[in-house]
């Protein structure tokens, strides 16, 4: 490859991240589908591109540290949501929380039990165990409870797209039709992609999701350094 | 002259000429926020993500009146809606986890897909439960 300074690289990187976004958002408006999922998508366009122009991960490395200074204030500003939907969570606090509670901790206990019967390393186990947090909080639980930043992002994001796609057609299926429950279980266990996917069916449910999102996380960073050291 | 056909002679301040300086200055203060919670978790040495305790921190002001949602509506809301642009970066990460998904993406895929029914199932179906019953 030819020698290229790190500015242009870097400079590379980011509009090439910005362009792919910027595309996801057309293809998931003409071609709505889980594959069509912004994350999804513009991360294989990014690989895509960087594999053929024989670009590595390390090479888009700065790009990424400015790129992700802004998740930050980012995960800060999901309090706006929350303080916006309050009043319908606290009317339904309790069985609201009881199934958050069962929900987040559940699905925790449950991916590290599977992940141990494949005799995955203890990292990779840290790591699926949190997997039902948004990425945010969830790249930094990784880092407390010694699980693998970048995996668990991956690990994160198919778990949004798993739960947003068949979430709705499972619930069908188990008769749970009530709209607060619907949204609870997509925001807890999907996050922001079921968050997203809540909002199509109902706005009481897309606020609940949105509520459940940031209060399962809240719930699984503080049960993961204590739960998750017992199972990975 | 009547007073509409003036302000159509003389048009608004561009929105960017408003909103920029704004939204600025409420990214500054989200980022004070962040930076605040990362600051009392190192202090305190809290197993807990800086960035939600920023979070939390956030709520806490908006709930005790101290400042108001206007106040970081414009940068906040942009933040919030276009979060999925800010995670691409780390999941390009996957590139160099090409050997760990040939050895063990079909183990991966089946326990993210069965803890994710699991999880569903259980928040839904106690929820739902428990709605019933009050």
């Amino acid at each position: 490859m030819v020698a290229v300074s790190e500015a242009a690289l870097t400079g590379f990187g980011i509009a090439l991240t910005a362009g792919a976004y910027s595309l996801s958002l057309l293809a998931r408006k003409r071609y709505p589908s889980p594959l069509t999922t912004p994350v999804l998508f513009s991360t294989a366009v990014v690989i895509a591109v960087l594999m053929a122009t024989g670009i590595s991960f390390a090479d888009y490395q700065p790009a990424k540290n400015i790129m992700t200074f802004l998740l930050g204030p980012a995960t800060v500003a999901l309090a706006i949501p929350l303080y916006k939907n309050r009043q319908t969570f606290f009317r339904n606090l309790v069985p609201a929380g009881v199934g958050l509670l069962a929900g987040s901790l559940g699905t925790m206990i449950a991916a590290a039990l599977i992940a141990r019967a494949f005799k995955f390393t203890p990292e990779l186990v840290s790591s699926i165990a949190i997997k039902s947090a948004t990425v945010p909080i969830a790249v930094e639980i990784a880092k407390i409870v010694q699980g693998n930043p970048t995996l668990t992002a991956v690990l994160v994001v198919i778990t949004g797209m798993i739960g947003a796609s068949f979430g709705p057609w499972l619930m069908d299926r188990l008769a749970i039709t009530d709209p607060i429950s619907r949204g609870l279980a997509l925001g807890t266990i999907s996050h922001g992609q079921g968050t997203a996917q809540a909002a199509t069916e109902s706005e009481l449910s897309g606020a609940i999701a949105g509520v459940a999102m940031g209060l399962g996380a809240v719930c699984t960073s503080l049960a993961a350094p204590w739960i998750v050291p017992l199972l990975a | 002259m009547s007073q509409a056909a003036e302000a159509q002679v003389r048009p608004a301040t561009p929105w960017f000429v408003r909103e920029l300086p704004l939204g600025a200055l409420q990214l500054f203060g989200l980022w004070a926020l962040n930076s605040a919670g990362v600051w009392v978790v190192q202090k305190v040495a809290l197993p807990l993500p800086g960035n939600l305790v920023g979070m939390v921190l956030l709520y806490a002001l908006l709930a005790l009146g101290i400042v108001k949602l206007s106040w970081f509506e414009t940068a906040g809301s942009l933040l919030v809606r276009h979060l999925a642009f800010f995670f691409v970066p780390i999941t390009v990460g996957l590139m160099d986890a090409g050997s760990l998904f040939a050895a063990h993406g079909v183990g991966i895929i089946l326990t993210l897909a069965a803890s994710a029914a699991i999880g569903i199932m259980l928040a839904g179906r106690v929820s739902q439960l428990l709605l019933r019953k009050s």
